[in-house]
């Protein structure tokens, strides 16, 4: 028999009222909470509310600052209308995941846009998983810069609208290397062993290194890949490559654990401002030049919000302040004047990374289609080296 | 023991401590810090701004709060299915005893990738959509597991004489068991609770098979290489840490019952006597 | 005396009381848990339709684990590799810790665990990103390691890697280590609980030194404790997704990152399901040989 009785009713009773208090409370709590949490980012059932819902890649909008509303609070007052910007997707394939079980079951996503790469368009469009762009109501469509209209993955130019074409090439820290850095062949230098990365997009590390190989990327085959597939494999065995990254190889840059890494034009130009030393180059075999584009999943539903978006970020001022943000190429047209107006953004009207011209255009390449099972076969062979 | 055991002790001792709260004394300490860019992970300056606006990251808030609601959630249903289970299991003489608290244990010796794909499995082909009923599914899934476990533990120490003499003093079943069980078995309840709590709200693997858009704060945190890791994320971790912090000092001063309770060993001095 | 029906009916109720408490926590367990890992054998030998659509038609392919254990079976060796390490080494910190907060903590051992659980409590990917700046090229313990002089011998002994220590086997382990150690040290103070300071004082009236009161008496008894810790602590490290994907490099993957990759990345779900049901099945493996029979309840599980 223990030595001590339960004391009194008066205690336990007051025990259990302090256990029935916080259960209310605990309710009273979770209830909003959970209210909130469901609301504001329900799966499955689309996206009801008025808000114009759209996911992209982070580091792809000018930003609020102080004293200088971002584009998206800017469009939020000019027109009234709630836009909800998700900087959430970090590697495309991993977003495609996400978005599959949806769009295969034909239900409708949250988002009404996304921004996505033009190979992943490609295949949406494929799968039939995509609605037409309301470009009836986007006059400021005249302003898509000439070069990107009708474009390979969407000739008649249907269901996509380009967002901010780049560069993949090569960012380095020039303290970090003690040199400049010029060729593919300088990431494998042993002398950088360990302090090189490569992007997780297939397309700019193996363009790259197709490119310095001698192979032509616009029709690419696995039999010519094959030897750069074994180069990169090679390198991540020996340890000369220490990560294979999304964006994050900014951080690595930033905090020194990176010399030097295939990296993205405008992700570099914004770095600069934090560190100096940060330099990019296109490779004297040639970059890698991409473009992301603008989509609207089947089913959404704000298809005058998204309208009023892309018209929006098409009016060459609002697409100047993009630019001068990211300082990635612009698919609007007139940019470049805007740039120059204004001294503070003058300087960017010359950059050759936001505005190549002939010259550097005939250094950059655009990596062709793949079939699926082509694809299926590279995705495979890269993962393979990627995931150890 | 000698000198050098003693010693040697203490240094180990203070090795492991020092394993344990370098991270967190690094968290700490970054939510003073100053970052020039978008990723607080370089030492820049002290300041106090951050902690002035802790809530200053809407999107870290968003994800912060319904990782809160979440982990209530899972936790309330957790502790009631399982403590409900460790009742059945603790006190009557079930035939399938053995093997239904294995099944109940079982849970936990997996890793948590093994339920994050049997789940999504299971979803993808009942076409239920991931999101935040899937994610209160999963977690009070692995939650029960150990509150069912924990409160099985409590039951068994527990000394069923209390519960009849409220009985032969005339009280029904269902009273006795209120009145006398419930109330001694309130810390249980609540280590159960906060357990299933703590891991509801830290879960990343699960959460990352199963949430589909809803973005809780490990999934936030996870993605936040990519875009941004700003200060306001180690303030709340250090709030949440000064929170648990104060919670673990409150049990141990009120006397929450010691680990001597837990398994069942009465006081005794060296010379057994009680 | 014939029973009422009134008592008959009591003891009807009370023989089902019992399943009726289950019943919900048994239909949670069996719906979410049981027939979903069951449902990973159908889909383990079924192949996709089409590459991006859902559905998968059963075919009995048994092939496909072979192409599973030959692909990543060096990864599986790796995961449970990295785990073993990490839990050997963390029981070399936890036993002392141990022992210490049991027979030196006096009354300060709820203190002591508690402050020992306190960090675990804290968002292990905050940890994590805490553990890539003290671990990076320009930290703080790689200069404290220049600072003494000890690079190159560490760079002998393979725990750096040209210097390096971020991106390495070394952090990942080291990042495996620290998440386990609480569920190391909380069983094995629990089962030394049993031990009576009288055992240790009689073994050394009997001439026993430290060592051998260490391995006759504290070890045949925590063994339980033991037991717990691996089942708590090596089990999920070898399962681990965010230490190697944010300590380790592209050699460093572990089986979990893999699966993950197989789903998410590369939409193979029958090779998910397939490399699932071998780590699930090498757990089971672990499980038993930890239990032998003894049966969870004899675990001093916190």
């Amino acid at each position: 028999m223990p030595a001590q009785l339960p004391l009194p009713s008066s205690q336990s009773g007051r025990r259990l009222f302090l256990q029935r208090l916080a259960a209310t409370a605990a309710g009273a709590v979770l209830a909003p909470t959970l209210l909130q949490a469901c609301k504001g980012s329900g799966s499955g059932n689309g996206n009801g509310s008025g808000e114009l819902v759209m996911s992209t890649f982070p580091l792809y909008i000018d930003p609020d600052a102080p004293g200088a509303p971002g584009s998206v609070s800017r469009f939020r007052r000019d027109t009234g209308i709630q836009l909800r910007y998700l900087e959430d997707i970090n590697d495309t394939r991993q977003f495609f995941a996400r978005i599959r079980p949806q769009l295969a079951a034909g239900r409708p996503l949250v988002q009404d846009l996304m921004v996505l790469p033009s190979w992943m368009a490609q295949r949406l469009i494929g799968l039939g998983w995509l609605e037409p762009l309301p470009l009836a109501q986007v006059p400021n469509i005249r302003n898509l810069v000439p070069y990107l209209a009708n474009p390979p993955w969407d000739p008649q130019q249907r269901y996509s609208l380009p967002w901010q074409s780049g560069i993949a090439g090569i960012a380095y820290n020039i303290k970090a290397t003690g040199r400049e850095l010029a060729r593919i062949d300088d990431l494998f230098d042993p002398a950088l062993r360990g302090r090189v990365s490569a992007l997780l997009e297939m397309r700019d590390t193996m363009g790259l290194l197709l490119l310095a190989d001698g192979q032509d990327i616009s029709q690419p085959t696995w039999a010519a890949a094959q030897p750069s597939f074994a180069r990169l494999e090679q390198a991540r065995k020996d340890g000369q490559i220490r990560r294979f990254t999304g964006n994050d190889y900014q951080n690595d840059l930033l905090a020194g654990n990176l010399a030097a890494c295939i990296g993205w034009s405008g992700d570099v130009a914004q770095l600069v401002l934090e560190q100096p030393d940060l330099r990019f180059v296109v490779p004297e075999s040639g970059g890698v030049l991409w473009s992301d584009v603008m989509l609207m999943p089947k089913g959404a539903q704000h298809r005058r919000e998204a309208a009023a978006w892309m018209n929006w970020v098409y009016e060459p001022v609002e697409a100047a302040r993009i630019a001068a943000a990211v300082q990635y190429i612009s698919p609007v047209v007139g940019v470049r004047q805007q740039l120059a107006k204004d001294p503070a953004t003058a300087a960017l009207a010359a950059n050759e990374l936001m505005f190549p011209d002939g010259a550097m255009q005939q250094r950059l390449h655009s990596f062709g289609p793949l079939s699926e099972s082509e694809e299926a076969r590279w995705e495979e062979r890269f993962a393979s080296i990627t995931e150890g | 023991m000698n000198r050098i055991g003693n010693v040697l002790l203490a240094a180990s001792s203070a090795l492991t401590f020092a394993l344990l709260y370098a991270p967190v004394a690094v968290t700490v300490l970054f939510s003073f810090n100053a970052p020039r860019g978008r990723f607080n992970l370089l030492w820049q300056g002290f300041t106090l701004a951050n902690w002035r606006h802790p809530l200053g990251d809407p999107a870290l808030t968003e994800a912060f709060l319904t990782s809160l609601a979440l982990a209530l959630a899972a936790a309330l249903l957790a502790v009631l299915l399982g403590g409900l289970m460790a009742l059945s299991l603790a006190r009557a003489r079930l035939r399938g005893r053995r093997v239904i608290g294995l099944l109940v244990a079982l849970p936990l010796t997996n890793p948590e990738i093994v339920l994050a794909t049997a789940l999504l499995n299971l979803f993808v082909g009942i076409d239920l959509p991931r999101g935040p009923l899937t994610l209160l599914l999963s977690h009070s899934l692995f939650c029960l597991s150990y509150a069912a476990l924990t409160l099985k533990a409590r039951l068994a120490g527990f000394d069923p004489s209390l519960e009849q003499a409220a009985q032969d003093l005339g009280a029904p079943p269902l009273e006795a068991f209120a009145r006398v069980t419930l109330p001694l078995l309130a810390p249980g309840l609540l280590a159960a609770g906060l357990l299933s709590f703590s891991l509801s709200f830290d879960d990343f693997v699960i959460s990352s098979f199963m949430a589909g858009e809803t973005v809780t704060l490990p999934l936030y945190l996870a993605g936040a290489f990519q875009r941004e890791i700003s200060p306001q994320v180690q303030v709340l971790t250090t709030l949440v840490l000064l929170v648990s912090a104060a919670l673990l000092l409150l049990a141990t001063l009120s006397g929450m019952p010691t680990l001597r309770k837990a398994v069942d060993l009465p006081r005794r001095d060296p010379f057994g006597r009680p | 005396m014939p029973a009422s029906p009134r008592a008959e009916a009591a003891v009807r109720a009370r023989r089902f009381w019992p399943w009726l408490l289950l019943a919900p926590g048994l239909l949670w367990l069996l719906g979410l848990y049981l027939l979903p890992l069951l449902g990973l054998v159908p889909l383990s030998l079924s192949e996709p339709l089409s590459r991006f659509g859902l559905e998968t038609v059963f075919r009995g392919r048994l092939a496909t684990y072979l192409e599973v254990l030959q692909a990543y079976g060096p990864i599986l060796w790796r995961s449970f590799g990295y785990a073993a390490s990490a839990t050997a080494i963390g029981l070399l910190l936890a036993y002392p810790l141990a022992f210490a907060i049991r027979f030196r903590g006096g009354r300060w051992q709820p203190l002591l665990i508690g402050l020992v659980v306190l960090p675990s409590l804290t968002s292990y990917l905050v940890r994590a990103i805490a553990w890539t700046s003290l671990l990076g090229d320009n930290g703080p313990v790689l200069a404290l390691l220049q600072s003494l002089d000890l690079t190159a011998a560490f760079n002998g002994l393979g725990l750096l890697r040209d210097g390096r220590l971020l991106n390495t086997p070394t952090a990942v382990i080291l990042g495996l280590l620290t998440n386990q150690l609480p569920f190391l040290v909380l069983p094995l103070v629990l089962a030394m609980e049993r031990i009576q300071p009288c055992l240790l004082e009689a073994a050394a009236d009997l001439h026993a030194g430290a060592w051998r009161r260490f391995t006759q008496v504290v070890w045949p008894l925590s063994r339980p404790g033991l037991a717990a810790g691996i089942l708590l602590g090596l089990i999920p490290a070898a399962g681990d997704v965010v230490n190697p994907l944010f300590l380790g490099g592209p050699n460093e993957r572990m089986v979990a990152n893999t699966i993950d990759n197989l789903l998410l990345v590369q939409l193979q779900a029958p090779r998910a399901a397939a490399l699932t049901l071998v780590l699930m099945a090498l757990v089971t493996l672990a499980v038993l040989l930890q239990l032998r029979g003894r049966g969870l309840d004899g675990l001093p599980l916190p």
